[in-house]
């Protein structure tokens, strides 16, 4: 039996790389970043009481919720799953290509490694497609109209902006450099299906995305990103993000460093959950104010 | 063993087993945890017959609608970036322990009954089937706002949303929600007075 929302809520880490890098972006975003971790402490932000006995309520209702396979939550869970065994996957790749670069022998290894833009660019792309059907997933398709389906979508990222944030940072603006969301299109044009069946977490996502075949698979993505750049670029001029401010607000946190912004990049991939991290906590806001609402 | 027998075999057994999955299909939704609560989803109002019943939001304010699912909606009501309040309309069908709170209500709204749950959120109950709740959010609201926003759902609407079950007919109910089965048994009786 898999665990539920709210257990993986609890089981995330208090204190590791993933969370100092969160919080080092958290600093770039207004109201920073609370690392949540207790389902009681958000079962009773949402309710607006700390009554054990509405609390504990709450959460056999979650966990029914989540427990229920036509619910999706249990889906969105390996949705996030797949995208970050992915991500250290290409990390991993990138890495060893850097060594590798520097040792004779590794050479031709590290000449093997894909062309880390186009992969970098069909990665993104990945990750926010999965989030587009974990949004489904999860909270189903709100409203009656295309207008209140692409209101709730932006609410639901505008809770979770610091998620957003590090999407941007970690996975555009470190290793695409600040024109990110404007190469993106000409680089996602170039990727071939082959690119997109390198990255692992495409197998486990293909059967969930809509269409047949890898290339209308691409061409889902494609759009999604289209639809998603349009959003970020709103976010990064109004927090003025930069891969420099990234790379500085990281810092602060992490430490110095001495490489580029890609290799920076490159190491967050390889060592951080930054993505799943977040996903579980924003999966578990929906749930509880579900539940809370219930029972 | 020869080849073709070797091979015979094989498709066989690949034969037995796409009819083996076949013959089981049917039954994959009897499976433990599909559903919420094992309740079938056609008995399940869908979240989308809820959306129209929501109260408009005020000048200044914002309705976003944030989750739709089989038997339940909400939405955010929004000022600004800030949130005031979460709106939710829900099917107890598959949460019948939500309604028995109800039994120790004091008050009323249009009739139906309501009950407060801790400081910041207010339940009413509608047709003993809809569950409609209002909870504060951030800074919260008092308990005369969140009845008034209970009051501007469509709780006429609500109430006249059949159940899937009736207009259904008969389907198997719960354990313990039965009703019993009337056999049309012919007597001289039932044809004297059909409407019994």
């Amino acid at each position: 039996m898999s665990r539920t929302v709210l257990e993986r809520l609890e089981r995330l880490p208090k204190r590791d790389l993933t969370v100092l890098a969160l919080k080092g972006i958290g600093t770039l975003v207004p109201g920073g970043w609370h690392n949540i971790t207790s389902a009681d402490a958000l079962i009773a932000d949402v309710m607006g009481s700390s009554d054990p006995e509405l609390i504990r309520q709450v959460r056999a209702r979650a966990d029914l919720l989540s427990g229920a396979r036509h619910e999706g939550y249990g889906r969105a869970m390996s949705l996030y799953d797949a995208v970050n065994r992915s991500q250290h996957a290409t990390g991993g790749l990138r890495l060893l290509s850097n060594v590798g670069a520097g040792i004779p022998l590794l050479k031709r290894m590290a000449k093997l490694t894909p062309a880390s833009e186009t992969l970098q660019a069909v990665d993104l792309s990945l990750k926010v497609g999965a989030e587009l059907l974990a949004f489904t997933q999860v909270n189903g398709l709100p409203g009656d109209s295309f207008g209140d389906f692409s209101a709730s979508l932006a609410d639901y990222a505008g809770d979770a902006r610091v998620r957003m944030a590090a999407l941007i940072c970690f996975d555009a603006l470190l290793p695409l450099g600040d024109q990110a969301l404007h190469k993106l299109d000409g680089l996602l044009g170039k990727a071939s299906a082959g690119d997109l069946r390198r990255l692992p977490s495409y197998g486990l996502m293909a059967g969930m995305i809509p269409g047949h075949g890898d290339g209308a698979h691409l061409n889902f993505l494609r759009r999604g990103v289209e639809s998603w750049a349009g959003w970020a670029g709103g976010l990064i001029s109004t927090l003025g993000l930069t891969g420099q401010k990234a790379v500085r607000a990281l810092e602060g946190s992490l430490g110095p460093w001495a490489g580029g912004m890609q290799g920076l990049g490159t190491f967050l991939d390889a060592f951080t959950d930054t993505y799943s991290h977040t996903g579980v906590q924003a999966v578990a806001r929906r749930l509880v104010e579900r539940a809370a609402a219930e029972i | 063993m020869s080849r073709a027998l070797r091979w015979g075999l094989a498709a066989m057994l690949a034969l037995g087993l796409l009819v083996g999955a076949l013959v089981v299909l049917p039954f994959s939704s009897w499976l433990p945890g599909g559903t919420v609560a094992d309740v079938p989803t056609a008995e399940v109002v869908n979240g989308s017959a809820f959306n129209r019943l929501f109260p408009a939001p005020e000048a200044g304010q914002e309705l976003v609608f944030t989750q739709e699912k089989r038997g339940f909606s909400e939405a955010k009501l929004k000022q600004g970036s800030a949130a005031l309040a979460l709106l939710a309309i829900s099917d107890t069908a598959t949460a019948p322990e939500a309604r028995d709170k109800f039994g120790g209500s004091g008050s009323a709204i249009q009739g139906w009954p309501l009950v407060e749950q801790g400081g910041q959120a207010s339940a009413l109950l509608v047709a003993d089937r809809f569950q409609v709740k209002v909870i504060g959010q951030g800074d919260g609201l008092d308990p005369d706002q969140r009845h008034a926003l209970l009051e501007a759902f469509d709780l006429k609407g609500l109430s006249a949303l059949l159940p899937p079950t009736t207009a259904r007919g008969r389907k198997a109910l719960p354990a313990g929600q039965q009703q019993p089965v009337r056999l049309p048994v012919v007597t001289p009786q039932t044809l004297e007075e059909p409407a019994a």
